[in-house]
């Protein structure tokens, strides 16, 4: 899986990273976010990818799962 | 092959934010806030800052603690917390962003308006207004060369609890005045446009509407006598037709208290739910190629548009514009400065000061630049009027881009 940190990362820089790593489609990829506005447009990103998103928020920090649909 | 979408959901949330904080704008004109001036976060921080420090920065024309700034960061603030967005975090090149913001002020009060007000100016007809948002355009270009060559000030981190509240809870002090102006106690150091003052002479002559007869605020002892401002010992201090001329200064202009708090609480709300960004749009289209955020500004534009037809104040043209130069090259220059530094701060004024209310202690590092960077502007006589330019407007452009340009040259580099 792979796996994308923009905790701390100003915008656009969440939404630039995302976009890099998402080049070669990958099948799965795991993103820690730890602002709402970093996750929300992440999520969105992933979800016009054509990527199921699952969000889990039980901690401090926003684990976003992504699988290729 | 996996389906792509440039136009998410997220587009009409985003552009249903922008018809709300449009058409609220828009209307907030025709409760008394000054012209394609409902909601402006440069004229508004400038006017706070002018309340406190209006004797000593020559603000007396833009001094009021406007209510719509306490309701946005209230706003904001309550919406993170109850979605559990609130976070204090901080330590990404603070003192850079102070500066940035006191970039991005200075070059604001020489367009006059910030990357919102643009908007709604234009959506008040105001064609002047194009020059600053192609100035927009082009403070994002520049910005996007740095950020493709891997700008950053660095990652935040989690920060002690009390950093994260600090935006809210001097907004909370930022009420007590507001409250104590409103009811005739304010301070003796603060500074208060009177409601509708007209400076007959700027800082020496002021008169105010009293039902409908006009008052003399400034000097003391003056009257009015057939229309005329005479003074104690009898002379003419402005005659009849210098007081019938004038117009009200923009900071007694205002929608009552609390309209614009819940309108201020309001937006907040939507902004910080939405993350609506002023210049984020234009950003993330050419950037990343993604439209949501641009749908922001544009329903921005058609709600204040619309909303300025219906309640007939809406003025098309170049000339007469309230609160607006006619200087293209310099509304140009002034908004891609100011949008430029914006860039490098990662989103708009308004944004910044939601992410302040949302816990980022370094978004209001750079709300607090922005206000002692009003205070210098207007001190150092930098700050344009309907006239156009100061003298040295250009100068101050020039050192503010060279300043930019090396902040954005030094911080290019990969973070980790």
């Amino acid at each position: 899986m792979k796996e994308l940190d923009v905790r701390g990362l100003s915008c656009p820089m969440p939404l630039m990273r995302a976009k890099e790593a998402l080049a070669d489609s990958p099948g799965e990829m795991l993103v820690r976010a730890d602002s709402g506005t970093a996750k929300a447009n992440v999520v969105a990103l992933l979800a016009d990818e054509g990527y199921a998103v699952v969000v889990d928020h039980s901690g401090e920090e926003y684990l976003i799962t992504a699988t290729l649909a | 092959m996996r389906k792509r979408r440039v136009i998410g959901p997220t587009a009409a949330v985003l552009g249903g934010a922008g018809l709300f904080i449009g058409a609220v704008a828009a209307w907030l004109v025709s409760r008394g806030n000054p012209g394609n001036m409902g909601l402006c976060i440069a004229c508004f921080l400038r006017d706070i800052a002018g309340f406190f420090a209006g004797s000593v920065t020559n603000q007396a024309a833009v001094a009021y603690i406007r209510p719509e700034i306490i309701g946005i960061v209230l706003g904001a603030m309550g919406a993170a917390v109850a979605t559990r967005e609130f976070r204090p975090r901080g330590g990404s090149a603070p003192l850079v962003r102070f500066a940035l913001g006191f970039a991005f002020m200075s070059a604001a009060l020489i367009f006059l308006g910030c990357t919102v007000r643009a908007w709604l100016r234009l959506g008040g007809g105001d064609l002047t207004a194009m020059w600053g948002i192609l100035g927009i355009v082009a403070g994002v270009l520049v910005g996007i060369v740095f950020l493709k060559r891997g700008f950053s000030l660095g990652r935040a981190a989690a920060v002690a609890k009390p950093l994260g509240w600090v935006l809210p809870a001097l907004t909370g002090l930022l009420l007590v005045f507001a409250l104590m102006a409103a009811f005739g106690t304010k301070p003796g150091f603060a500074t208060l446009t009177p409601e509708d003052g007209r400076a007959v002479v700027p800082g020496e002559v002021v008169v105010k509407p009293d039902g409908d007869t006009l008052v003399v605020v400034k000097p003391e002892g003056a009257t009015i006598v057939g229309g005329a401002v005479i003074a104690q010992d009898g002379s003419v201090l402005a005659d009849a037709e210098a007081v019938a001329a004038t117009k009200p200064m923009p900071g007694g202009r205002r929608a009552a208290l609390a309209v614009s708090l819940l309108a201020g609480l309001a937006i907040g709300v939507v902004a910080q739910r939405t993350r609506f960004c002023s210049i984020g749009g234009i950003r993330d289209a050419i950037l990343v190629n993604r439209y949501d955020l641009l749908f922001g500004v544009v329903g921005l534009l058609v709600g204040a548009t619309v909303v300025n037809l219906l309640l007939g104040q809406y003025l098309l043209g170049f000339a007469g514009q309230p609160v607006a130069h006619n200087d293209a090259f310099g509304s140009f220059a002034a908004m891609g400065v100011a949008t430029f530094s914006a860039m490098l701060l990662g989103g708009c004024p308004f944004r910044q000061v939601v992410m302040g209310a949302e816990g980022d202690s370094d978004s209001a590092v750079a709300v607090g630049g922005m206000l002692v960077g009003a205070g210098f502007t207007h001190w150092a006589g930098l700050a344009s009027s309907p006239a156009g330019l100061a003298p040295n407007a250009w100068l101050a452009l020039g050192v503010m881009l060279v300043l930019l340009v090396a902040v954005a040259v030094l911080g290019s580099r990969k973070t980790a």
